[in-house]
């Protein structure tokens, strides 16, 4: 097994709790940005970052409604990213049962 | 990443940080966990308080019509100690539910919300039909007993059953229907019997499906770890 095999997009702690988070809501279902930083506890740069890498990679879907304090971020799991989802814990199940 | 990238035991991230498989298959279902216990709107501590405060509402009507010949309902200060746990009731729930939901929106949120205020004007509108039971001369023990004990738990329940079996959450429906049956039985046993039996039956329930939530979760993250 290769690290090729886990999806580097996801391969990462940040990332993977993000991912994983979003894929707790129904399907279509939205995250506020405060909400998803409360419950992942990372700093707001921080997760921007990564939520911006999981975007590009069309993983999640952000949305910004409203304007100055009364703006709100919110992220959604794609389809793609939920797939995604899967196919790494399948990846990493086959990597721990051939360790 | 030490020369061996293909090692499991040393993968790597992008950023360069090592992160070997079973550290990412425990943060994995750690974070599932986590997210699901603090999205879940029904948690088993709700169920427990829920069922301790159907034993103590239906517990206190029943002591007060206890005995009554012929029956007339339950007291005035029953009904104030009644509307006193629906008001905690009511505030826990608004808290809890509020906790779950803060920043989720979209479809299935909507969908809740509107059911919730379904299920709470049905509620309401028991209550109100019984007004007209009262009207077209029914007695005290229809109006103020049996109705008022299991009409609610069969409407509620059954809306509830109907719903719960379209978003094919079986377990729930399963136990809204439990319910039905357990209020419709129950009301056999007349105006002064039928708090008592709902009661301990309702709280009984409430009971399970707590433990049952629990074990589904149990199982659930079992599931997960055995298939990571």
């Amino acid at each position: 097994m290769g690290s090729d095999q886990l999806d580097p997009i996801i391969h990462a702690p940040a990332r993977l709790r993000i991912v994983a988070t979003l894929a707790a809501l129904p399907d279509g279902d939205r995250l506020s940005f405060t909400r998803l930083q409360d419950m992942i506890g990372l700093t707001p740069g921080n997760l921007i970052t990564h939520l911006r890498r999981l975007e590009l990679a069309g993983y999640i879907a952000t949305e910004k409604t409203g304007n100055g304090p009364a703006s709100l971020t919110t992220a959604t799991l794609t389809h793609e990213g939920r797939m995604a989802l899967d196919t790494y814990a399948a990846a990493l199940r086959a990597l721990i049962t051939g360790l | 990443m030490n020369g061996e990238v293909d090692s499991p035991e040393t993968m790597t991230t992008e950023e360069g940080d090592v992160f070997d498989p079973r550290a990412a298959a425990a943060l994995l279902e750690q974070t599932r966990e986590r997210a699901q216990r603090q999205l879940d709107m029904r948690p088993p501590l709700l169920m427990l308080l829920a069922a301790v405060l159907v034993l103590l509402c239906y517990g206190e009507l029943w002591l007060s019509v206890r005995g009554q010949q012929p029956y007339s309902g339950p007291s005035g200060t029953a009904l104030v100690v009644l509307y006193a746990i629906l008001f905690v009731w009511i505030a826990v729930v608004a808290i809890v539910v509020g906790r779950a939901t803060s920043g989720v929106s979209g479809r299935s949120s909507r969908q809740k919300r509107a059911a919730g205020i379904t299920f709470a004007t049905i509620y309401v509108l028991v209550y109100v039909f019984d007004g007209a039971l009262n009207v077209a001369g029914a007695g005290p023990a229809i109006v103020y007993g049996i109705y008022p004990a299991a009409a609610p738990l069969i409407i509620v329940g059954a809306a509830a059953a109907a719903y719960e079996a379209g978003q094919e959450h079986w377990g729930w429906s399963a136990f809204a229907l439990a319910v039905v049956a357990l209020a419709a039985v129950a009301a056999y046993s007349g105006p002064v019997n039928v708090w008592g039996v709902i009661g301990v039956g309702f709280s009984l329930l409430l009971l399970a499906r707590a433990v049952s939530h629990i074990r589904h979760g149990q199982r659930a993250a079992r599931a997960h770890t055995d298939g990571l």
